[in-house]
């Protein structure tokens, strides 16, 4: 039977290869996703050893407040510590370090780098350094006040040479400095796509932070001690009360690579997520080619049949060939895979961001996962068809078609009926209050509900799809509606890929719209004013809130405020506070205060959110113990609650709070009302004018920000489309081989048409309006199936703030007309195919 | 109609293969089938009598020599035009999967026209399926029709467009007697009642005997002629050519 089956294979290459592609794409997808952050994982590891090769200690605070998203902000440490460092014996060389927010602006006046979620803006510490983490390429490294080197990436990318002024914009302000220096980073460019500049010590601790503080301080050892005893050594003479740790050089270097690698993991998961998805939709275009070549090879396993082969036997053929075409279909995926993670990195380098080079790292259980993830699904997906193969009767050697045949049984509506129905009572269930954890199980089961009664509702549908190309295209478009309907098992697998990826493009969309649609009521209910100034540098720098206190001395302008975020420890946990100007805010961003007034807040003062007070029974005159990112302890008595908290959160401080410390502020918005009868034009002219001189930041009208706060969902958005445009990739794919496949079957009946007189374009419109009505029957499902999805997601994040569902009705458009579009396209080679059917031998087989 | 030839083949020749592997399924074949007449092609296995409805019916391409139908030189058309000229000159009867099994047999039987967006005459059609007793059939898919009554729909398609020809092959090849007699008298009244055009590709005598005229194939050649045959002489026929 092997020898059969090994027959069977090499006898029909065309079969192989279409099953292969099924199998290659999924499998493909999966090997490109792990090679891919493997390799990432080893150069990042790579340059970090690079980088901090020749530093030997490493002292900074152990002070970190931890703020969300794993985000941490490290308290400085005092810029004495250095020569207490350099008296250490064993010390060799030493430097300083700051690393803190500071923009570059190109000679366009606009900054470099995407005022979005791109890479962070650094400015840092560039000085002559044994244990350097950067190596001039051009120039010299800056000295004075005046003197600024760049990274090479940002250099070149601002078309800055040597002695060109630059305009850099950080802590205390805007300021031009000359360009001495291009350096890089390891052997990087600019580590992963962020821009640098690089001043001496003294500047960078004036314009950047704080005057007498530094962020870290890095030690190169003379050679007469070891990294661990000079570590001991170094702790040693610093007095315990400065609250500081000291790493060896292997520490810093490991524990930056666990950083960059856990943030890297987000991205692994996210990418293999997405591999799998892909993976799930391939292995529908599997078995879908498999249950067809069995059906097509009817009369085939009839004559094994009949000469004695047993079910089973025939059964083992078609999983030895599965084995097989798994086997070769993972293999190929396999290197697929790598040239696919080469074009992801080209793709974002394409993107700006500049990932180290580095040699391809093929881990050995991408090779042994995806082969094995491979077989199986294919395997898997064989399974079904196989058996069915094996169940043929011996006759039906002897019948004159090979129809796949089509019994809808009652079991299977019941069955996926009562999938449908529970996974509905899940839902229902939680709506009535129950644990949101039912939700995901309702998901699963409405879903797999839906594909079990595909088959049931495919004609149906399919049918009333295909209404309008019977009217538009006559008896092509009939015939075309009616083959799109005459297997629906067939056409219900065929869409099932189209279906997924659709209902999770709609469901991700409709979860968008509502966060959107959810942002602008807010902004709409809150801001008062005319005109905002926006930053996209989310926890990272912002605008100088001295921006707020120019634009208010503006003829033009009746009252700007400043708004921003302050990160401090409460109750042993990191939080962010909103800071605001008590003196300005009122009457332009309102924060609906229920008791106390915006004169009360002070720096000894806090607001609170209802919400909070409600649920921590907090009333005026409580007590708050705040800690700052310097250690130091403020404790602040609650003067006011305010009612409006989707944007302020549970705490409301002023930003005088910080003014004493060593904690640097920005504010993230700037929100201005104009004086009344001041024309549009000549407000915007003199906003325009303080905003360009700070270099920073977006200057809108009030409905250009609320349109662009909520249209910043968008950019989480385009990722998830594009992952999910793997999934539409397999199953356009799934169409053109059903279709090819389809096309192969009715080869008789195609001829027989071609011989009483339809054209090769007539023959093609067939074909075509089958593929476009598959398409729209997956994608309406589909949408269908998203929409409700996506109302679940929102209903489950209701504890999260959101509150209002929206259909994406822009979204569900488009889909509609990519389905149709890709219908089109999918058909255009196996229309061709159709067209070159041999008429002789189509009418006179007999 | 003022040519009594509804279809011309003159010289024409069908060459397989090069050297010593050719075969000449037709060799220099010239023959006329009269408008109006019911013409039947016989002759054993291999002889060329399908091939020669091929070539004539535009199905199939010759090597030399040329066919007219309607007066129009098919050696000369574009695919596009042989198409149109199958549909709207030509109707076809096959032995086999005749029908196209998604559409009614209403949708069969008009299938030339609609494929040519052509709503034929409507008269004409129905004569033609009362003609072939479908009347009460006509909703009903292939799959629910007798073979009888598909090939029924068949003749009734390849008469729908007022074809000036149509060519039958072997179509009761695959029907028990008496069913086979039945469409053979449908072929007969539509070219006694409807003055219809029709050539038959056969290998039956009896089938063979409800034609105006016979014409004979051996060997890729024309053998002989029999007009106004019976069973009887067809087979005397046969005999003297040697079967």
């Amino acid at each position: 039977m092997l020898r059969i089956a090994l027959k069977g294979i090499l006898g029909r290459k065309a079969r192989l290869v279409l099953t292969s592609l099924a199998v290659i794409l999924g499998t493909a997808f999966l090997s490109g996703t792990a090679v891919f952050s493997a390799t990432l994982n080893r150069t990042f590891d790579n340059l970090f050893s690079d980088v901090f090769r020749n530093v030997d200690s490493y002292v900074r605070s152990t002070q970190v407040i931890e703020a969300d998203f794993g985000a941490e902000e490290r308290q400085r440490i005092p810029a004495e510590l250095i020569a207490m460092i350099e008296a250490v014996p064993g010390v060799g060389d030493v430097q300083a370090d700051i690393q803190a927010f500071a923009r570059i602006i190109g000679k366009d006046g606009q900054p470099l780098g995407s005022d979005g979620a791109g890479p962070p803006t650094f400015g840092s510490v560039g000085e002559e350094f044994q244990g350097a983490l950067w190596t001039i390429s051009e120039g010299r490294f800056a000295a004075g006040p005046t003197e600024v080197v760049l990274d090479e990436a940002s250099a070149k990318a601002g078309k800055f040479a040597l002695n060109d002024k630059v305009k850099v914009v950080a802590q205390a302000g805007s300021r031009e400095f000359t360009l001495v220096g291009i350096a890089g980073y390891g052997d990087v460019r600019s580590p992963g796509g962020a821009t640098f500049a690089l001043f001496d010590l003294a500047t960078a601790q004036e314009f950047l932070a704080k005057p007498g503080f530094v962020d870290a301080i890095l030690i190169s050892g003379d050679g007469s001690a070891s990294d661990e005893e000079l570590a001991q050594a170094i702790n040693a003479a610093i007095p315990s009360s400065y609250k500081t740790e000291t790493l060896t050089g292997a520490q810093i270097t490991q524990e930056t690579q666990d950083q960059i690698g856990s943030a890297l993991s987000f991205f692994s998961i996210l990418l293999s997520t997405f591999s799998y998805i892909a993976l799930g939709v391939g292995s529908f275009v599997i078995y879908n080619v498999f249950s067809i070549s069995a059906a097509q090879r009817q009369r085939e396993n009839a004559l094994l049949r009949a000469i004695g082969a047993s079910k089973k036997q025939v059964t083992r053929a078609l999983m030895i060939e599965s084995v097989v075409v798994g086997l070769f279909g993972s293999t190929i995926g396999f290197f697929a895979g790598i040239g696919l993670s080469k074009g992801l990195s080209a793709l974002l380098k394409a993107a700006g961001i500049d990932l180290p080079s580095g040699d391809l790292v093929v881990p050995s259980s991408a090779v042994i996962n995806t082969i094995v993830v491979g077989l199986i699904v294919t395997v898997a997906s064989a399974w079904l068809p196989a058996r069915r193969a094996g169940k043929v009767p011996p006759l039906a050697a002897m019948r004159e078609t090979a129809i796949e045949v089509v019994a809808l049984t009652r079991r299977r509506t019941i069955f996926g009926l009562v999938l449908i129905a529970l996974g509905a009572a899940s839902i229902i269930a939680v709506t009535n209050g129950v644990s949101n954890k039912w939700l995901g199980l309702g998901i699963l089961f409405v879903f797999s509900g839906t594909i079990t009664l595909g088959p049931v509702i495919a004609r149906p549908v399919a049918l009333l799809l295909g209404k309008p190309a019977e009217k538009f295209r006559g008896v092509t478009g009939t015939m075309a509606r009616q083959n799109s309907a005459r297997n629906p098992k067939r056409t219900s697998r065929t869409a099932s890929p189209v279906l997924i990826g659709v209902a999770l493009v709609t469901a991700v969309a409709a979860l968008a719209a509502s966060i959107s649609s959810q942002i602008d009521g807010v902004f709409t209910q809150q801001f008062k004013g005319d005109y905002a100034i926006n930053t996209n540098a989310r926890g990272f720098g912002g605008l100088s809130p001295s921006l707020a206190d120019d634009i208010n001395a503006l003829p033009e302008v009746e009252r700007a405020t400043g708004i921003g975020l302050l990160t401090v420890r409460i109750d042993g946990r990191g939080q962010n506070l909103t800071t605001i100007n008590p003196a300005t805010v009122d009457g332009v961003f309102d924060l609906g205060l229920t008791s106390g007034s915006y004169a009360d807040l002070t720096p000894e003062t806090i607001f609170v959110s209802q919400q909070y007070a409600e649920n921590n029974n907090a009333k005026l005159g409580d007590t708050i113990a705040v800690t700052l990112a310097d250690a130091q302890v403020k404790s602040l008595s609650i003067a006011g609650i305010y009612e409006f908290d989707e944007l302020a959160g549970k705490y409301t401080v002023s930003r005088d709070l910080t003014k004493d410390t060593t904690v640097i502020t920005f504010d993230l918005g700037v929100y201005i009302k104009v004086k009344s009868g001041v024309s549009a034009e000549s407000a915007r002219t003199a906003l325009q004018a303080a905003v360009d001189k700070y270099g920073q930041g977006t200057l809108l009208s009030k409905r250009e920000y609320i349109d662009s706060q909520s249209g910043q969902i968008n950019q989480l958005l385009g990722l998830i489309y594009g992952l999910l445009f793997l999934s539409v990739i397999i199953a356009v794919v799934g169409i053109i081989i059903t279709l090819l496949l389809s096309v192969f079957e009715r080869q008789r009946e195609i001829g027989l048409l071609r011989a009483v007189g339809m054209t090769k374009s007539q023959v093609r419109t067939t074909v075509r309006w089958e593929s476009v009505i598959t398409s729209l029957l997956g994608a309406v499902v589909g949408i269908v199936l998203g929409v409700g999805l996506g109302w679940v997601i929102v209903y489950a994040l209701r504890d999260q703030g959101l509150s209002s569902f929206s259909v994406p009705v822009g979204t569900t458009l488009s889909i509609l007309i990519m389905a149709f579009v890709v219908g089109v396209l999918a058909a255009v080679y196996p229309a061709w195919r159709a067209t070159r059917v041999n008429l002789l031998a189509a009418i006179t087989t007999a | 109609m003022n040519n009594p030839s509804a279809a011309t083949a003159t010289n024409v020749s069908k060459i397989y293969g090069h050297g010593d592997s050719e075969v000449r399924a037709l060799d220099n074949v010239s023959v006329q089938f009269e408008t109006g007449k019911f013409t039947a092609i016989m002759g054993p296995s291999g002889s060329g009598k399908s091939t020669l409805m091929h070539c004539m019916a535009g199905l199939d391409e010759m090597t030399a020599g040329s066919v007219t139908i309607a007066d129009i030189d098919i050696a000369s058309l574009k695919d596009k035009d042989l198409t149109k000229l199958r549909r709207d000159k030509i109707g076809f009867v096959f032995q086999s999967f005749n029908l196209v099994p998604t559409l009614s047999a209403d949708e069969n039987i008009r299938l030339p026209l609609l494929l040519g967006n052509n709503k034929g005459n409507e008269e004409w059609i129905q004569k033609v399926i009362n003609t072939v007793h479908l009347q009460d059939r006509l909703t009903h898919r292939p799959s629910e029709l007798s073979g009888g009554q598909q090939q029924r729909v068949a003749v009734a398609r390849a008469l729908a467009s007022e074809p000036a020809i149509i060519f039958a092959d072997e179509p009761t090849g695959n029907l028990d007697s008496t069913t086979g007699n039945e469409i053979l008298s449908f072929m007969r009244k539509a070219v006694d009642e409807l003055g219809q055009t029709i050539v038959m590709v056969t290998h039956d005598p009896v089938s063979a005997s409800y034609a105006d005229r016979i014409v004979f194939l051996k060997d890729g050649k024309i053998a002989g002629e029999l007009l106004e045959p019976t069973p009887e002489l067809v087979l005397d026929y046969m005999k003297k050519l040697g079967h």
